[in-house]
């Protein structure tokens, strides 16, 4: 590795002063930057803002409306946070369920969210708990939804002076589910994964929220599929249905992960498990 | 704000409290190795995918291949060297649990799979095979097919004192 300049600063003034400068890119846990500096993908970087000493990005704050989620926080700490493990299983499963627990101790939602990656594992939870971002320069923040952040692999609306500084999700029970297939559990990038939220009204479905990971160029949303569920009564026929529509609105590529094919198939077979699992547990 | 190719930075190696200029575009791996000469710490993939380079930050366990050394200032760090009790020529129960157990086939592995041994029973003193099994998916072993190393960590569960893991929790956060 070249020489490089770090900046490190100990406030968010500082750090997003040091962002207007479009040459220095923020590194939270390195997880991802450091693995593309070691194979080459991108440049050394002159200079590098290291996010560790921010406090006010690191920590979870709780309204009666609202959960904000600061962008340093680690898939670790999401693990183990009482109030994200009651609120949002789904990305409890999802930071749970990614690499190992060395990667987990280091690896941040920020990151996983910037890196902008169609696998990113808790951008699919992050899809049907409806999140909105926060993204801030020196000059000022504005808001996002999750779904209007990418714009295709890697590729994302953050402009180089911004920061993501805040996620903030619904402060709402929900009923749902995360699930992944990678070729072993530990250390894998997902080939397919499906996260739901799902609100019933009584024994029918009043809505439904599915989105799909690593089958299309950002993670999507199952639309058909959950216009389909609406006002349904949950049984074996209509899961099977579910299962057979989503494969459609999956649009997987062929690439060293996996086939398209496998994927698709694979779409069925996780949301169907799922389903499943949500039914039988009330 | 600091801002430099040397960053003068303060942080805790092995209990001993420390100001040093590292180079910041290296990783943590390269400075403990190349700089500190502490070569316990092993580099296998430099991706964290192996976990040879495992050390403790803050009490849990990280692929130090994947840390900028400037991301340390303020940390508690420890390596392989730090787990031995200081003085004397003894070996740390965990250590011993893998001797014991016969869980060193070519050694290269070993350093990692202590310190995540050691990360694990911190937060967990009594892991069943399962949590084990988990706690040390990424460390990986070419030689000895895991039976072994699991064994190990079991012995050193039932072995270990908090006194063996006092010195290893300072810095740890509630999470
Ligand atoms: C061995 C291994 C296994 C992995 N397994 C998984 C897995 O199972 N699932 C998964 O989803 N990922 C996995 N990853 C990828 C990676 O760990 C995650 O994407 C992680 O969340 C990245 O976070 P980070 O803090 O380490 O990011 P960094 O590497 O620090 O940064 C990534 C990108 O985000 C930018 N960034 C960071 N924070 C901010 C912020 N606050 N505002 C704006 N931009 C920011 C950086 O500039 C950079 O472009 C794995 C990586 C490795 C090396
Ligand atoms: S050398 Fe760091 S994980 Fe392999
Ligand atoms: S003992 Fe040789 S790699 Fe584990």
């Amino acid at each position: 590795m070249n020489a490089v300049e770090t900046l490190n600063p100990t406030n968010l003034a500082q750090a997003l002063k040091a962002k207007a400068n479009k040459n220095v890119v923020a590194v939270a846990g390195g997880t991802d930057l450091l693995v593309r500096l070691h194979d080459r993908i991108t440049q050394p970087w002159p200079k590098l803002l290291i996010l560790e000493n921010v406090k006010e990005l690191h920590k979870i704050t709780v309204t009666k409306t609202a959960i904000t989620i600061g962008p340093s926080m680690t898939f670790s700490e999401i693990e183990n946070s009482a109030i994200l493990r009651k609120k949002a299983l789904q990305l409890v499963t999802a930071a749970a369920s990614a690499g190992s627990v060395q990667i987990r101790n280091r690896a941040t939602i920020g990151g996983n969210i910037a890196n902008g990656s169609p696998a990113g594992d808790t951008i699919p939870p992050l899809y049907v708990l409806e999140a909105i971002l926060e993204l801030s320069s020196a000059k000022g923040k504005r808001t996002v939804p999750i779904e209007k952040f990418f714009t295709g692999p890697g590729k994302t609306v953050l402009k180089p002076t911004e920061l993501i500084t805040a996620i903030k999700i619904p402060n709402r029970s929900n009923h749902g589910f995360f699930m992944r297939l990678a070729t072993r559990k530990a250390l894998a990038i997902s080939k397919v994964s499906v996260a739901v939220n799902i609100i019933m009204n009584k024994s029918k479905v009043e809505s439904a929220k599915i989105a799909l990971g690593a089958v299309a160029p950002t993670v999507i949303r199952a639309t058909l599929t959950e216009e389909y569920l609406r006002g349904k009564e949950i049984n074996q026929a209509i899961i099977d249905e579910a299962a057979r529509i989503v494969q459609d609105e999956a649009r997987p590529i062929d690439d060293i992960r996996s086939l398209a094919i496998y994927r698709k198939e694979m779409v069925g077979v996780l949301l169907k498990r799922g389903l499943e699992s949500v039914t039988t547990n009330g | 704000m600091s801002s430099d190719l040397t960053p003068k930075i303060k942080f805790r190696l092995n209990g001993i409290d420390m100001e040093k200029e590292v180079p910041a575009g290296w990783t943590l791996l390269r400075y403990l190795r190349e700089e500190l000469g502490l070569t316990g710490t092993k580099c296998g993939c430099e991706i964290g995918e192996c976990g040879a380079c495992t050390v403790l930050m803050n009490g849990k366990p990280v692929n130090s291949c994947l840390v900028m050394a400037p991301q340390i200032e303020n940390a508690s760090i420890w390596t392989i060297e730090g787990v031995t009790p200081p003085g004397g020529t003894a070996l740390h129960p965990v250590q011993k649990a893998f001797i014991e157990c016969d869980a060193v086939h070519c050694g290269f592995c070993t350093p990692g799979m202590v310190m995540t041994t050691i990360g694990l029973l911190l937060q967990n003193k009594k892991p069943d095979n399962s949590q084990i099994k988990q706690a040390l998916a990424g460390n990986l072993c070419r030689c000895t097919g895991y039976i072994q190393i699991f064994e190990a960590v079991r012995l050193a569960a039932a072995m270990i004192s908090e006194n063996d893991m006092r010195p290893f929790r300072e810095n740890i956060s509630e999470n």
